[in-house]
């Protein structure tokens, strides 16, 4: 292979603009030696971060044809081998940028710390016994401690692209959910309740902080363990709750979803009322037949069974 | 040999997608695919019915696996949603403890999930399985001239772990696909970004700039009309395209077809087959394309 070329998205403090750089392929190189190369010999005004170069600092995260990488990680010959010789760069999305491809982190680590991401130690706890726990205990919180704060998730995230004013970044529900069950914390409210206050059913299911966290962090799982959490200490009386609530309940009552009482579940009668244009709009085009209601599926009772059996194993 | 697959329609297909079922079976009649619906299926929990209870939602789609086992065929869903629920099911399940859990629940409905059941789309069966080229040769009325925006939206893609058909990044098949029945393909810059369709609930204003963005950026492309191998895309950005448009705006409606819906068409299946006039958004033009 021949040329390399990154299109880089940069921003003078004012401006934002693309600009081309083209260097010679070296086998085996990261996208991080690239942006190096770019700023040892072609351009030292091109800015970037980058630290610790083995993947457990997290500065380096940039895009990359549209996907957050960790710029110290990613193989650039497997990028050049899926998008061809043509890379655009651009720093994380759905951060203010400070300069090219340099993000502020300023505002997130204050948003971080409406989670309180610090241990709020049970009081058996002692200076001199520590805070010891289980290995089966730690298990439960060791994919979420690998989070490095890379902003990937959020980069990806179609609900905070969507609006940040009521949603979180996802590594922050992630961290919630860290010291919501680590055996060690006694204040496990403390950690849940900014979900709560902000956004913990507002997760679109887009899947995006799954699928780009380099650590194999699931944010999207803490969300819903969090939910789960959540309704375990009987806050249902939201539209989200509402929501699952209807879609477990469905599922006993006749293995199916009643499109019907969904909405009047998840809306309550009132907000559903609101709803009547686009019901009649519905029923016109012959999409919802309001008397539909779905028959219990053969062997109904081998399902009401199995869910007896899952709440005894429980 | 005849490919069969053990049918999972899915809740959407049984109402507001009615039509995404009978074009399912239109088309997979015509190509000779033989659907064998799985007897006694359940929702699949549609995402959210993990929020709720997560042991009862593994078990529910552990039966459902368990059944098409029974059946010995692979498991074919017309639904990003419930493709991914089945196959992230089929990767917990994985893990030999927890399988061993799920089937002492099982063992009440008498069943048992040994872990071999496959689960694929449509989408995968037409790109993959049986393949584009024999797909071409079947097309009977090329739609030549109609420019299709192939919107793939977020489940049949992510995450690619347990989808993994296609690059996630880069995916190809609607592309491939649409160009084989004879349409012009295009590519455009929403064509993975989420409908909104999951939160449309708990976060309506959000859900409509989302849906209003991908059906304004198909018309800023040049489309005719959207396709998407999903029937809860399909019913967002269809049923609730006004609220998109109010909340973005955009210059012209934009008709979204299901997948089926448009492989019917190039098949040469009537408009009426495919369930075409059960749509939100006028498709009576791509219907009767390329008109007189």
């Amino acid at each position: 292979m021949g040329q390399v070329v990154y299109n880089i998205r940069r921003f003078d403090g004012r401006e934002s603009y693309w600009q081309e750089y083209s260097f010679t392929h070296e086998a085996n190189r990261t996208v991080l030696w690239g942006l190096l190369k770019i700023k040892e010999t072609l351009d030292p005004t091109l800015t970037f971060v980058a630290a610790c170069r083995s993947a457990v600092c997290g500065a380096c995260a940039v895009r990359v044809n549209g996907q957050a990488v960790l710029a110290c990680e990613a193989a650039l010959d497997e990028l050049l081998a899926r998008f061809g010789s043509l890379l655009t760069v651009e720093p994380l999305g759905n951060f203010p940028v400070v300069r090219d491809l340099v993000v502020d982190w300023e505002p997130k680590a204050a948003r971080l710390a409406a989670a309180k991401p610090w241990l709020l130690p049970k009081e058996e706890f002692s200076v001199a016994d520590g805070c010891r726990q289980t290995a089966g205990e730690f298990k439960k919180i060791n994919t979420q401690a690998n989070c490095i704060l890379c902003g990937s998730c959020a980069s990806e995230c179609n609900k905070l692209a969507a609006g940040d004013s009521d949603f979180y970044e996802p590594f922050v529900y992630s961290k919630m959910s860290k010291f919501v069950v680590d055996s060690r914390d006694g204040a496990a409210a403390e950690h849940l309740r900014p979900a709560l206050e902000k956004g913990l059913w507002k997760c679109v299911h887009c899947q995006e902080c799954v699928t780009n966290c380099p650590k194999r962090v699931e944010p999207a799982e803490d969300i819903a363990a969090l939910r789960r959490e959540s309704i375990r200490r009987g806050f249902t009386d939201n539209p989200g709750a509402r929501h699952a609530l209807a879609f477990r309940d469905d599922i006993a009552a006749t293995g199916r979803l009643n499109e019907v009482t969904m909405a009047l579940k998840t809306d309550g009668l009132i907000k559903s009322a609101t709803r009547l244009p686009f019901a009649l709009r519905l029923l016109r085009r012959g999409k919802l037949n309001p008397l539909h209601r779905p028959a219990p599926v053969t062997g109904i009772e081998g399902v009401r069974a199995i869910l007896r059996a899952v709440k005894e194993e429980e | 040999m005849m490919m069969r697959y053990a049918f999972f329609p899915g809740c959407v297909l049984e109402g507001a997608a009615a039509e995404a079922r009978e074009a399912t079976v239109a088309v997979c009649r015509a190509l000779g695919i033989e659907l064998v619906e799985l007897t006694g299926w359940t929702c699949c929990g549609a995402s959210h019915a993990q929020d709720a209870d997560e042991a009862a939602a593994l078990a529910v789609n552990a039966r459902n696996l368990a059944l098409a086992e029974q059946l010995g065929l692979p498991l074919l869903t017309a639904c990003s949603t419930c493709t991914l629920m089945l196959r992230k099911a089929k990767a917990a399940l994985g893990d030999e403890k927890v399988r061993a859990k799920v089937n002492r629940s099982l063992v009440a409905a008498g069943l048992a999930y040994a872990g071999t059941a496959e689960v694929t789309h449509l989408l995968w069966v037409l790109a993959g399985d049986f393949g584009l080229e024999k797909l071409k040769a079947r097309v009977v009325r090329p739609l030549a001239g109609l420019k299709v925006a192939g919107y793939y939206g977020c489940h049949i893609l992510r995450p690619p772990k347990i989808m993994d058909f296609e690059d996630h990044a880069r995916p190809r098949s609607l592309l491939a696909l649409t160009a084989a029945l004879g349409a012009a393909a295009v590519d455009f810059p929403a064509s993975r970004r989420c409908c909104g369709f999951h939160a449309v609930f708990p976060a309506e204003k959000d859900a409509f700039r989302m849906t209003g963005g991908i059906n304004r950026a198909a018309v800023e492309a040049g489309a005719d009309c959207v396709v998407t191998p999903c029937p809860l895309c399909q019913m967002q950005l269809d049923m609730r395209q006004p609220e998109g448009k109010a909340a973005v705006g955009g210059a012209r409606d934009i008709p979204v077809l299901h997948l089926s819906q448009l492989v019917g068409l190039a098949l040469g299946i009537p408009g009426g087959e495919l369930g075409l006039a059960r749509h939100v958004t006028d498709a009576a033009g791509i219907a009767a394309w390329p008109g007189k």
